[in-house]
C-alpha cells in the first residue's frame, strides 16, 4: 500500500497534491479548495482548514493571520435536501 | 418563523451558564443543541474539576453537566431544542436555519444570539494519517465514556496538554495500556497534577518528540507501528532519534480550534490569535461581538478551559439579556462579579498564554 | 522533573516534605501540588483549618503543620489527585500512607498489593490497612497502605493483583 500523508479526510486530498499546486503557484484558499474540493467534504473543513492554512502560510512566507480564508456560506453542515424542499410543510407542522 | 429573545445556540458548559444567567435576569431563553442530551464535552469529563465553588471545583465533569442541565430543564424561562443542529445564519435578515432531528427544517429570529458552539479537534500531518486506529481524543473519550467501547490495547498518546493527560488517564483506568504520551514542546502543556497522576502509573511523558509515520498491519490494513523523533528548538525534526511503539492505536490530541462558522456567515470581525486556538471573534467586555446583537461564550470565543467558559457564558447571558431591558438592578454588580472571576482564573502564570491571547484581541 | 515527565525531583518536592520532628507525632498531609493553577478545593475541604485560605486562587496551598490532623478529608476533594497522608507512627517498622486511588479492582483490607513510587515502578510490597469509599469520597477511594517506613516519602500509587501491563 503506498504512504500518504492526509491533509482533507473528507475528499481524500494529500499534502503531496497540495505541495504539487503550490509549487505551480496556487497559494489561496480559494484555488485549492476549487480544484482539490479541500475542504468541502463532510465536515466541511473542520480538520483540514488549520492545517491547509498553515501550510500556505509556510509555503508564501507569512504569518497565518495573512492568509485569506475561503468564504462560510451556510450550511455548515451537511443535510438533506428533503429537510428543506419540505421546509414549507415542516414548518407548519413544526 | 419561530420567536425568540435569547436564542443560545450550544448547550456546552458556557451555552448553559448562559441560559441559566440569561432566564435568571428574566429573558426568555431558546436553547438549542444538536445532542440528545444537554451537557456538551461536559458528558464525557469523568475528573474532578479545577476552580473554584463558582465554577463546580471538585466535582465531576459529568455531574456539572448534570446539574447544569437539571436547573435548565426546570427553569420556566428557558426552552429546549435538542438534536436541532444551526447550520445557517442569514445576515440580512438576521434569521437562524435549524437543522431538527435531521429531517426538520425551522427557521428562527431572534432578537438576541449567544453562540457557544465550542471547538474541533486539531490534527497533524504525517505519513499514513489516516490509518484505521488513529483517533482525536476526544472521539476515543466519546467511544470510552459516553458508549463503554474501549479503542483498543495499546495507545500512543501525542499531546501532553490536560485532554491529553486526562484521556491517557482514562485510558488507564479503563484497562488500556498507554505506552507513552509524547509532545512536540519542550515541556508539559497540561497541568503538572495530570501530569504527575499518569507519570504515577508508569506511562512515560516524552517532551521534544512528534510523529514521524504510521504503518499499517499488511493483513488489516489498521495501525499497528508508530515511529517518532525528537524536534530541535526550531521544532525541526532530528534524523536518528527515531523511536517505535508498536501499538494498535495513537490519540490525537494537539489542541482545539473554535467553531465559529456562524460567525463567520453572520460576518462578524474575526482575527487570527494562536493563543485561542485559531481565528476568534473580536468583542466587548459584554461578549458582544461586532455584530450587535450577537454575544460569544466559551471555546467558539477563544479556546480555554471549561471553568472559564461558564464564566463567560454568564456574562453573555446576563449582557444579552440587560440589553433587552431586563435589569432588576443586579445587573452591573452580577458583572462585575463574573469578570473578577474571569480576571482570577486566568489571573496566574497558567493564564499568561490567554492573557496575551486576549490582548491581541483586545488592540 | 515536573515540567518535562511529571515526576517531581528531590529538590522540587523538599519544600512539600515536612520536617522528622512533625512526622514524629503522627499523620500529615502532604500536598504534591507544585504549579499555580486556578483551583482552591483542598482549602475549603480542611475542616481544621490546616490548609490556609487562598488570597489568590492561584495560590500554592500551604499546611499548617500543627493544625493539620492527618484526617485525609482533602484527599479525595484535590481534582489533581496531588495529596496524600502520612503516618510515620504507625508502628515500629512501617508508615501508613494514604492515597487516592481511582482504579478497579480496590484492593480489601487486609489485602497485599505492589507499591509503586511517583514514576510508577514497582519498590515493594505493602498491605492495605483502609479503604474510603463512601459518599464523601466521590467515587475517589482513600486507600491507606502500611509500607516499610523508609518507603513513605517514595510509595505514592498502588498496584492491585499484580501487573496487568
Amino acid at each position: 500500500m503506498k504512504s500518504k500523508t492526509v491533509i482533507c479526510r473528507c475528499e481524500d486530498v494529500t499534502l503531496e497534491e497540495i505541495e504539487e499546486l503550490m509549487e505551480k503557484g496556487y497559494t489561496s484558499m480559494d484555488e485549492i479548495k476549487r480544484i482539490t474540493r479541500c475542504g468541502m467534504g463532510q465536515c466541511q473543513g473542520r480538520t483540514c482548514r488549520t492545517l491547509l492554512l498553515a501550510e500556505l502560510a509556510k509555503a508564501v512566507k507569512t504569518h497565518p493571520a495573512e492568509i485569506k480564508i475561503t468564504t462560510f456560506r451556510p450550511p455548515a453542515k451537511n443535510i438533506k435536501m428533503s429537510v428543506i424542499l419540505g421546509g414549507i410543510d415542516n414548518e407548519q407542522n413544526g | 418563523m419561530k420567536h425568540a429573545e435569547i436564542a443560545v445556540i450550544g448547550g456546552g458548559p458556557a451555552g448553559l451558564m448562559a441560559a441559566l444567567a440569561a432566564a435568571e435576569m428574566g429573558a426568555k431563553v431558546t436553547l438549542v443543541d444538536r445532542n440528545s442530551r444537554l451537557g456538551g464535552q461536559l458528558v464525557k469529563q469523568t475528573h474532578k474539576f479545577f476552580g473554584s465553588e463558582k465554577e463546580y471545583a471538585s466535582i465531576r465533569g459529568i455531574d456539572i453537566g448534570r446539574i447544569l442541565a437539571t436547573e435548565v430543564h426546570k427553569n420556566p424561562n428557558i426552552e429546549t431544542m435538542l438534536n436541532s443542529t444551526v447550520v445557517a445564519y442569514y445576515p440580512d435578515d438576521g434569521v437562524l436555519g435549524i437543522e431538527v432531528e435531521e429531517k426538520k427544517w425551522v427557521k428562527m429570529k431572534a432578537e438576541r444570539i449567544v453562540v457557544a458552539t465550542g471547538a474541533s479537534e486539531k490534527y497533524l500531518l504525517f505519513e499514513n494519517n489516516d490509518l484505521p486506529g488513529i483517533y482525536g481524543a476526544g472521539a476515543v473519550q466519546t467511544l470510552m465514556n459516553e458508549h463503554g467501547v474501549v479503542p483498543g490495547k495499546n495507545v500512543l498518546m501525542v499531546g501532553a496538554g490536560n485532554i491529553g493527560l486526562i484521556v491517557s488517564y482514562q485510558l488507564m483506568q479503563a484497562g488500556v495500556n498507554v505506552k507513552a504520551i509524547i509532545d512536540a514542546a519542550p515541556s508539559i502543556g497540561g497541568y503538572w497534577v495530570h501530569a504527575s497522576k499518569v507519570a504515577r502509573l508508569g506511562v512515560p511523558i516524552l517532551t521534544s518528540y512528534t510523529v514521524k509515520a504510521a504503518y499499517p498491519n499488511e493483513m488489516t490494513g489498521a495501525l499497528e507501528r508508530a515511529v517518532i523523533w525528537r524536534v530541535d528548538d526550531r521544532w525541526q525534526p532530528v534524523p536518528g532519534t527515531e523511536k517505535v511503539f508498536n501499538v494498535d492505536v495513537m490519540c490525537i490530541a494537539v489542541g482545539l480550534s473554535p467553531l465559529a462558522e456562524l460567525l463567520w456567515q453572520a460576518g462578524c470581525k474575526m482575527m487570527y490569535v494562536p493563543e485561542l486556538g485559531g481565528h476568534v471573534p473580536v468583542r466587548n467586555d459584554n461578549m458582544e461581538t461586532t455584530v450587535s446583537g450577537i454575544y460569544v461564550a466559551g471555546d467558539v470565543a477563544g479556546v480555554e478551559e471549561a471553568s472559564s467558559a461558564m464564566m463567560e457564558g454568564r456574562l453573555a447571558g446576563l449582557s444579552a439579556a440587560k440589553s433587552l431591558g431586563y435589569d432588576d438592578g443586579t445587573y452591573e454588580e452580577k458583572k462585575a462579579e463574573a469578570l473578577k472571576e474571569l480576571e482570577n482564573l486566568r489571573s496566574g502564570p497558567v493564564g499568561g498564554k490567554i492573557r496575551k491571547g486576549l490582548a491581541q484581541l483586545a488592540s | 522533573m515536573l515540567a518535562t515527565n511529571g515526576i517531581p525531583t528531590a529538590e522540587e518536592l523538599a519544600p512539600r516534605i515536612p520536617p522528622a520532628e512533625r512526622l514524629k507525632k503522627g499523620p500529615v498531609a502532604i500536598i504534591e501540588c507544585f504549579q499555580k493553577i486556578p483551583c482552591n478545593p483542598c482549602s475549603t475541604a480542611c475542616k481544621t483549618g490546616a490548609i490556609e485560605k487562598f488570597e489568590d486562587i492561584n495560590d500554592l496551598p500551604s499546611v499548617d503543620l500543627e493544625k493539620c490532623t492527618g484526617c485525609g478529608l482533602c484527599i479525595s476533594k484535590c481534582p489533581g489527585l496531588a495529596i496524600f497522608v502520612v503516618d510515620e507512627t504507625y508502628s515500629e517498622m512501617e508508615a501508613a500512607v494514604s492515597l487516592p486511588f481511582e482504579f478497579l479492582p480496590l484492593p480489601a483490607e487486609g489485602e497485599e498489593v505492589d507499591v509503586l513510587d511517583r514514576s510508577g515502578k514497582t519498590v515493594g510490597r505493602g498491605k492495605v490497612i483502609r479503604v474510603r469509599n463512601g459518599k464523601y469520597e466521590d467515587r475517589t477511594p482513600v486507600v491507606t497502605v502500611a509500607v516499610p517506613k523508609e518507603l513513605s516519602m517514595v510509595v505514592r500509587n498502588i498496584r492491585v493483583g499484580g501487573d496487568r501491563r
